[in-house]
């Protein structure tokens, strides 16, 4: 399977579930995932989700201006996404790497 | 960083995963990621600011960049790329260094900072991951390394 196919299937999945409904995350998931959000180490698909879905804000649109992804040995693959993050109802989005 | 500094460095995490005691919990505290991550940020940067030649030994044959969107793999490519950038000198100011467990013995280092160019007046803003992977010697390499500057 191409990785850069596969990456760019993904992010597509990623962040248009994540702006139309948080909760469908959840299969993304398992156990032994992790989420380190701003600094915030989580593990294990239900406190992610948890952790998502609590986030202090109703709406929110993901706007993607790269993707970078490499094969990371043992048959997984590295995705490197940056873009920014526009919040309903403020004025400036924010920008960020994942 | 001479080479006096790099062999101290490499002993450092050398000690951190050999300390010679059999026991499962010092081998799991000399494991740990974020120590290694963190040894392994400051000698990145180090390394690269004063001796971008020098990184050579961070990376193997296998080892993958992507820098700026360009694909290049192996050692040699990777630093004939990092040491062809233009400008001479420069310096990172990390922000912040994210790291996970990656599965198969390996560390995820996520990295974010500004990167000053001499003679350039703003600093430009930058994301890097790393997934370092152990070495039979008991360090790390860097078998994946993106790299992408944050523009407004």
């Amino acid at each position: 399977m191409d990785p850069d196919a596969v990456a760019k299937a993904f992010v597509e999945h990623y962040y248009s579930t994540f702006d139309a409904n948080r909760a469908g995350l959840a299969n993304l998931y398992q156990e032994g995932s992790m989420l380190t959000f701003e600094g915030q180490k989580i593990q294990g698909s239900q406190s992610i989700v948890a952790k998502l879905t609590s986030l202090p804000f109703q709406q929110c649109k993901h706007n993607i201006t790269t993707v970078d992804c490499q094969p990371s040995g043992s048959g997984g693959m590295l995705v490197f996404v940056s873009g920014n993050l526009q919040l309903a109802g403020e004025q400036h989005a924010l920008k960020f790497s994942q | 960083m001479g080479s006096a500094g790099l062999a101290s460095l490499n002993y450092c995490v050398t000690a951190l995963l050999f300390d010679g005691s059999n026991s499962d919990k010092q081998k799991e505290k000399s494991m740990d990621p974020d120590a290694v991550a963190k040894a392994f940020v400051d000698h990145y940067y180090s390394t690269f600011d004063a001796n971008r030649a020098g990184l050579a030994n961070l990376y193997q044959e296998g080892s993958m960049l992507t820098f700026e969107g360009q694909k290049i793999q192996g050692s040699q490519s990777i630093v004939a790329k990092l040491t062809s950038l233009p400008f001479q000198q420069c310096k990172h100011n990390i922000s912040t260094v994210d790291c996970q467990p990656s599965g198969a013995g390996g560390v995820l280092v996520f990295v974010s900072g500004t990167l000053q160019l001499a003679g350039e007046q703003h600093a430009l803003k930058f994301s890097q991951m790393f997934h370092l992977m152990p070495t039979p010697q008991g360090s790390f390499y860097v078998l994946n390394d993106i790299f992408r500057l944050n523009y407004a």
